[in-house]
């Protein structure tokens, strides 16, 4: 391990592209600018007139700033601020919609904020601009109510087609029991299905071109292939498919909803089953926007179990992934083979965790509780039995004739039409760039560990799992300098907010004892403020975007996950291939349901 | 109708008093009701619908692979399709929108038909009392057995199984179309597993310290 460096994430979000973004823009608009929010995650956020919203977009888009470029849309989202009581100077507003921007090779962010109101919710499409805002703005419009002017579709995407209501206003219910209780009769069925319908004519298709007819082939919410439940519609001439409809929301699962009534504590496990082959790295950009909003430094020694779990599960992800890519085009015995190592891999999680899957195990400030006696022992075993294996699935799966052909040149596409759809993580790597959140604004002290950054060249299907493989063996050389340098020192930090709170400070006094007694049945008071944290998932980057309103619980949760931005992009790349190369693509992009849907 | 394993040298020892061809009749014909062959023969022949959902079809699909192997109780006949099916594993959270794909997924599947319902939001909405979620898939489909866990482990799985088939082991079905009642007989009435297994689980006095891998 090298020696600490000081940067931090604070110091990497500062960076001259946004500073110059910033200059550029307050020259333009002067006083047309709203408001210049301050947030502790140090992201510039400057406040936009609807009027004015679109052109302050389209100038970000296209002016480079310090010579960089904000090349990705990495967020679209909104806020029910009607209920909020900490807004002190920012501008009156019902409904903020932000945009969340990110620049790669200036390694920055910005962010976009408008103010709206109920009795007019509505602003221009960014479509145009970044065509990942479509499925963004469909989900805004779903969850929120608010109308994009100029959405090519603007149509429910999460929720059914038939729902009322839209489910992230704070008038909407949260639990099914304060909804009417659910049935489900021949009728309702009947009507359900029939909405749910694919109907050609509403994207836009034709039924037949001047010399042939198109078949619709409707591929899921179940199909074996799919990963889930996802449904794809499909447009063929002859084997050929001329273009695709993803359709999502079968996963749906109300987590950002669950974040606004479970305690900050309490809302740990629902982080773990938002990407549920993650397990708790899923807990990281979560418990780490916490503990940025509560002023929470962690011990060393926490961050580098953090790390040393992250990294397990990442190898376990990226293993069923593996399988399941090589069962989807037609090798049925790898997957049998990876599950053993998975299996084994589980064995150690569940003698360090106590669980396999959902371990929901950091917490606020800390970890649930120490490293087993004897951990150590069997974490080596692991590094031990890993890599000859991998080199045996190499030689199984990788150097497989028949593999290569079904999936190199097979759903390639570009850096830049990564950075179009928000695509993210090894799906970016594949294309040859080299971005790796650890590496270019490390968290949980990645900056401290050796590893490097495995990329690709063409951007298929082949490439996305190579440098996945190859991302396996990253992962057991940061497990092994986690063993080898884990630091002695305390499981929590012993800042008041952590929670659960020390039992040692408790029985002191009636004041530490009442302080004990809310902070685990209320749980903690987060301070007023706004957050956003990503991390580099199993999947791509996973950010939580939270805004504490100085209460017990999180005003608003916003999940940025890798998965949604990717599945949206399943028609672009895959136009002109065949049905069967359309499942290579799908397994190649590595997706979760719970991770798109939420 | 069970048969049980033995070791070669007790199965091959000829039993007292038998002649020879009383024990060659003895290890090759076997006499029973035709009604309790068929019901043998159901019990070890579930063909599962190849369904899932969330989190817990990851731990389904576990149960499928080497270190758990399905094959073992003769359930690993998976189809892709409800025609070909005759058991479904309502493995995850169930969702409004996906409750109607749900159902008729399960009119599809072939009679006799059997439902395990895998996990706690499957049970009963689990942690999630959401507005998207089913508070349990029993609000529109018959459910037989239910695993608890979240996810359940794979060999909780396997022992809801293992209770499905002796559940359809005891049930009689008509042999053919009957006039009247077309009635299944449940032998004996399923128990309830907390009341056979809680002495059992009472009993333990001395828990593993998480101190210790």
């Amino acid at each position: 391990m090298r020696v600490p460096s000081t940067v931090s994430v604070t110091e990497n979000l500062n960076a001259p592209v946004g500073v110059a973004a910033v200059d550029y823009l307050r020259a333009v608009f002067g006083d047309s600018i709203l408001y210049e929010q301050v947030t502790c995650d140090a992201i510039p956020t400057l406040w936009f007139a609807r009027e004015d919203i679109q052109r302050a977009l389209t100038l970000v888009r296209e002016q480079p700033f310090a010579g960089k470029r904000f090349e990705m849309l990495l967020d679209l989202t909104a806020i029910d601020e009607r209920v909020r009581v900490n807004r002190t100077g920012q501008p009156a507003s019902e409904f903020t919609v932000v945009y969340h921007l990110m620049s790669f090779s200036g390694n920055g962010d910005l962010r976009l904020k408008v103010p709206l109101f109920d009795n007019d919710l509505h602003l221009p499409t960014a479509t145009v601009l970044w065509p990942n805002a479509n499925w963004y703005e469909r989900e805004v419009w779903d969850m929120f109510g608010i109308r994009f002017d100029g959405h090519p579709n603007l149509y429910r995407l999460v929720l059914p087609p038939t729902w009322e209501g839209h489910a992230l206003r704070k008038e909407h219910p949260a639990r099914a029991t304060e909804m009417d209780p659910f049935t489900l009769d021949d009728a309702q069925t009947d009507i359900q299905q029939e909405a749910l319908k694919f109907k050609p004519e509403e994207w836009g298709m034709k039924r037949a071109s001047e010399d042939s007819e198109f078949m619709f082939l409707n591929l899921g919410p179940n199909h074996p292939s799919v990963h889930g439940a996802f449904r794809i519609a499909v447009q063929l001439d002859g084997e050929i498919l001329v273009d695709a409809v993803p359709d999502i929301g079968y996963h749906h699962r109300g987590a950002e909803k669950m974040g606004e009534r479970q305690s900050w504590h309490t809302f740990i496990p629902y982080t773990d089953r938002i990407d549920y082959l993650g397990g708790v790295m899923n807990n990281l950009p979560y418990v780490m926007a916490v503990e940025k909003m509560a002023g929470i430094e962690v011990p060393e020694r926490v961050k580098v179990i953090r790390v040393m779990l992250s990294e397990m599960f990442r190898i376990c992800s990226h293993l069923l992934f593996y399988g399941t890519f090589a069962q989807d085009v037609g090798q049925l015995s790898p997957i049998f083979y990876m599950f053993v190592e998975r299996e084994r891999i589980f064995n150690i999680i569940e003698s360090i965790c106590g669980a396999r899957m959902h371990p929901g195990w950091f917490r606020i400030g800390g970890v649930a509780q120490d490293l087993p006696q004897g951990w150590e022992q069997r974490v080596r075993e692991l590094l031990d039995f890993m890599p000859a294996r991998l080199d045996e699935y190499d030689s199984m799966v990788l150097n497989n004739g028949i593999l290569k052909r079904r999936t190199q040149g097979v759903g390639a596409y570009t850096t830049q039409d990564a950075f179009d759809w928000g695509v993210t993580g090894a799906g970016l790597r594949a294309t040859g760039y080299e971005w790796d959140m650890r590496k270019q604004r490390p968290y949980s002290g990645y900056e401290n560990f050796e590893f490097d950054v495995p990329i690709a060249a063409n951007g298929d299907c082949y490439d996305r799992c190579a440098v996945r493989v190859e991302e396996m063996r990253q992962s057991l050389r940061i497990i092994k300098q986690c063993v080898d340098n884990m630091p002695s020192g305390d499981y929590k930090s012993s800042h008041p907010l952590t929670t659960p709170p020390r039992k040692e400070k408790t029985m002191q006094d009636i004041e530490t004892l009442i302080n004990h007694f809310l902070s685990v049945s209320w749980g903690p008071v987060i301070p007023p403020n706004e957050v956003s944290m990503s991390i580099e998932a199993t999947k791509g980057i996973n950010s939580y975007y939270l805004i504490s309103d100085g209460n017990t619980t999180s005003y608003r949760t916003r999940i940025r996950t890798p998965s949604f931005a990717h599945l949206q992009m399943i028609p672009t790349i895959s136009r002109g291939f065949m049905v069967s190369d359309l499942i290579a693509i799908i397994a190649s992009i590595d997706f979760v349901m719970a991770d798109v849907d939420r | 109708m069970n048969w049980s394993l033995e070791s070669a040298e007790i199965a091959a020892a000829p039993q007292r008093g038998g002649s020879e061809m009383d024990e060659f009749i003895r290890r090759n014909v076997m006499m029973v009701k035709l009604e309790d062959m068929v019901a043998w023969g159901r019990k070890n022949s579930i063909w599962p619908f190849n369904f899932g959902l969330s989190c817990c079809y990851v731990e389904m699909a576990t149960a499928f692979t080497s270190r758990h192997d399905l094959a073992r109780f003769g359930a690993e006949v998976i189809r892709g399709t409800p025609r070909q099916a005759d058991m479904i594993v309502i493995a995850g959270t169930v969702f409004r929108k996906m409750a109607p794909v749900v159902k008729q997924l399960y009119d599809q599947l072939l009679e006799p038909k059997w439902v395990i319902s895998m996990g706690s939001c499957a049970n009963s909405g689990g942690m999630y009392d959401i507005y998207s979620v089913v508070q349990g898939v029993d609000k529109f489909l018959p459910v037989d057995v239910y695993v608890s866990g979240c996810p359940p482990r794979p060999e909780a799985l396997l022992q809801g199984l293992l209770l499905l088939q002796e559940s359809i082991g005891k049930q009689r079905r008509p042999l053919s179309w009957v006039i009247n009642e077309q009635g299944i007989i449940q032998r004996e009435e399923n128990q309830v597993q907390r009341v056979i297994r809680g002495p059992e689980r009472i009993a333990a006095t001395e828990l593993r310290s998480p101190d210790e891998v």
